[in-house]
């Protein structure tokens, strides 16, 4: 939870939008390899996995038998090795474990050998400039490569979850303070600061340019949750009966964004029952503060039908008044 | 137009005059008799020992060792335990959640217990949880202290320190405590390092944090935890918990970290155990004699039980029916074996009875409940009705009936 008067975290996030900030930011890992890793993972993704050029990264969507989104995630090829960015890596291995009959693929939670930082906003070339031994600044969104800083090898992409350019750098556990060391070091000159708001980079700064976490899209299609554009329908994957029979039906629900029309939003936890008239029309997945739109903004799950833009609505037990709007403020 | 074929379900308990209490009300209930139950081995407790400090270090410790205790073994079993707690709410590595066990660790708790509130702050440094309501806030300012001991040994198992000690790398205060008066419970943990704070004794979680705290306006407070407004919990990275599995959770672990908990050390403060059962029953049948000497209070209880008028107030049915939708509330199994005017006869299991968790079953259920639902007799129905618990094979019988006994209390 975030408030409008906390001086430090509106600095942190101004930080990255106007200027760079850096941190700790751990997706975790899981790495698939072996002889039909490729096409595994282009079976149990929507997005076209297949053919993904080495060096290169796809985001994507995991669905279940219902064609519902399970996990969202990052799939990059880093040359028959695959490296899957997901929030919660024994999840993904699970669910790999119950479908990978008919294919020779190795899969593995590697979360705990890797750490990664990520420089995000608009001088985060910069900041990495002067952090590598060769620039990135050329780099395509969700391209990767291999680097050094110092002496340590690195590997970086060029990604985040700011919506501003940014960039993500893994190194083995055992380097990780002194790669965090000279981050700082390199990011001082430019006044980039270290982010410590945990809510902040995870949750405000991401949800002003319309990013949401794999739990806010839980029992959503990708179609449902505006992530429609990722699905291949000319290949098969997994679930993808199940979503083309709900795509013909036609969405019931919508993924929206709701703006408070309250200084604050203390009573509004996560699945708090959005009403139109008094009546349960949805609920929402999750609220914050946002600094660089000065507003309480959060993101709805709706009723299609009933909840166009513009609608009005109250949201839990003291009715916290809100609008229906795009979840996509900046 | 078709016609519904029947009326929709929904869960709930029926009293003995068939009448519904809905699951949420159920809920709210057996919450808050567990929390009068507390009260009362509270009240036990400061009769032991008239020492505030002591007799307050003296849970804070043994809840601390206790909570720890529950996840002990090498140092293997205790990062396998922890990873299982990750797996179990999906807490991915990206909020040092090793350092931070005890702010998530909580949530999940205080909600099923409809403490209801927010994490105000949660950053790398700093953790402040404000709580708007807390059914056991009639307990005392020795629980409030009691709880930040429980929350200590979360941070200290995910340290991995010594159990039982403080060892951990952050101070907590519940700076705030309903139980003692205050609008919200509020805990902060700030981390000794960045705060150039020293670390603790049991008796110095009431402090203040060194950073302002955010104080909701009590237009935005909220009434209920998240299950009983919306009808399930859900954590910040996604994990959900059922009404239906909250309820059942705090039927069990309400009694062990709010009864069984403090009276391992409670028990000690008496010279003997006759001596602890005597003040035990004595308190409790206080509090029995209490709960009913207001006729609003009788007419409330045959309302909301639906009582109807035929059955008079000099009837061991009221009684009985109480009785009945306590347990049911409280989601221990139990079948009738007498209910007319004669007298009632209600059969549980002494497993069930008092095994509400099943690992620490306590015998004290059943003496302060044979005491408070006597008291709670002479006045809800008369005193020439009792309550007695005879034992048969496994099971209790828990009797109204007629008594006379010269020597009352």
């Amino acid at each position: 939870m975030l408030f409008k008067d906390d001086e430090v975290a509106r600095a942190e996030a101004k930080a990255v939008r106007e200027n760079a900030g850096w941190y700790r930011w751990t997706h975790d890992l899981v790495e698939v390899s072996g002889p039909d890793a490729e096409r595994f993972l282009d079976w149990m993704l929507v997005n076209r996995i297949a053919g993904t050029p080495e060096g290169r990264g796809k985001y994507t969507t995991m669905l279940d038998e219902k064609g519902q989104i399970i996990d969202d995630l990052v799939a990059f090829n880093r040359g028959g090795l695959w490296w899957l960015s997901t929030l919660y890596g024994p999840h993904a291995v699970r669910w790999f474990d119950a479908h990978n009959e008919g294919f020779d693929v190795t899969y593995q939670d590697v979360t705990q050998a890797w750490d990664m930082y990520a420089v995000q906003g608009p001088n985060s070339g910069k900041v990495m400039a002067a952090l590598l031994d060769e620039p990135v600044d050329d780099l395509k969104r969700f391209q990767i490569v291999e680097r050094h800083v110092g002496q340590t090898a690195v590997v970086v992409d060029r990604g985040g979850f700011t919506g501003e350019l940014g960039f993500e750098l893994y190194c083995a556990r055992k380097d990780s303070a002194a790669i965090a060391e000279a981050i700082a070091a390199a990011a001082a000159p430019f006044d980039a600061p270290r982010l410590t708001t945990l809510e902040v980079y995870v949750r405000s700064l991401p949800m002003e340019k319309g990013m949401a976490l794999r739990q806010d899209y839980k029992g959503l299609t990708p179609y449902e949750a505006n992530l429609g554009w990722s699905v291949h329908m000319d290949k098969d994957f997994f679930g993808k009966e199940a979503l083309a029979a709900a795509h013909e039906a036609g969405e019931r629900r919508a993924f929206v964004g709701l703006e408070i029309e309250r200084e604050s939003y203390e009573d509004i936890a996560q699945k708090e029952i959005v009403y139109k008239r008094g009546v349960p029309v949805g609920y929402t997945p999750a609220f914050i503060y946002g600094y660089t739109v000065d507003k309480n903004i959060g993101f709805g799950v709706v009723d299609a039908r009933k909840c166009p833009i513009g609608t009005r609505v109250t949201i839990g037990g003291n009715a916290s008044p809100a609008v229906v709007v795009e979840p996509k403020w900046c | 137009m078709a016609l519904l074929k029947h009326v929709a379900t929904h869960r709930g308990v029926e009293t003995a005059f068939g009448k519904i209490i809905p699951e949420k009300e159920a809920y709210s209930y057996c919450l808050r008799t567990i929390a009068a139950f507390s009260a009362n081995i509270f009240q036990v407790m400061r009769l032991l020992n008239d020492d505030w400090e002591d007799r307050t270090s003296q849970i804070c410790e043994i809840a601390n060792m206790m909570n720890c205790a529950a996840c002990a073994g090498g140092e293997d079993e205790l990062f396998q335990y922890l990873n299982a707690f990750y797996d179990e709410w999906n807490i991915p590595e990206l909020v040092k959640r090793a350092a931070w066990i005890g702010g998530i660790w909580g949530d999940y708790g205080d909600e099923a217990e409809d403490m209801a509130g927010r994490v105000i702050q949660f950053t790398e440094n700093r953790v402040e949880k404000e709580l708007d309501s807390c059914p056991w806030d009639i307990v005392g300012s020795e629980m409030c202290n009691m709880t930040t001991a429980m929350f200590t040994a979360n941070f200290d198992i995910a340290a991995g320190g010594e159990h039982g000690a403080i060892t951990n790398d952050v101070q907590l205060n519940m700076c705030e405590a309903r139980g003692c008066g205050n609008p919200h419970c509020r805990v902060v943990a700030e981390r000794l390092d960045h705060f150039n704070l020293e670390h603790q004794g049991w008796l110095d979680h009431r402090g203040q944090p060194t950073q302002p705290v955010h104080d909701t306006p009590p237009e935005r407070r909220v009434r209920h935890a998240q299950g009983l407004r919306n009808g399930q919990y859900v954590q910040a990275f996604g994990e959900e918990n059922s009404l239906e599995w909250q309820y059942n959770w705090v039927a069990q672990m309400g009694w062990v970290w709010s009864i069984s908990f403090p009276l391992i050390a409670i028990r000690d403060m008496a010279e003997d155990d006759d001596e602890f059962e005597r003040i035990l029953r004595i308190v409790f049948a206080t509090a029995g004699k209490n709960a009913f000497v207001d006729f609003f209070a009788r007419e409330g209880l045959r309302n909301w039980l639906d009582i109807p008028r035929e059955i008079g107030d000099n009837d061991p049915r009221v009684m009985g029916a109480y009785i009945d939708a306590m347990l049911g509330c409280q989601l221990v199994p139990h079948e009738w074996e007498a209910f007319d005017a004669e007298g009632v006869e209600i059969r549980v299991s002494q497993e069930d009875f008092e095994g509400r968790f099943e690992m620490a079953p306590l015998e004290e259920i059943t003496m302060g409940y044979e005491a408070q639902w006597n008291g709670a007799c002479h006045t809800l129905v008369s005193p020439e009705w009792s309550v007695w618990i005879d034992e048969d094979d496994d099971d209790y019988i828990i009797n109204v009936g007629r008594k006379v006994d010269d020597r009352a209390l």
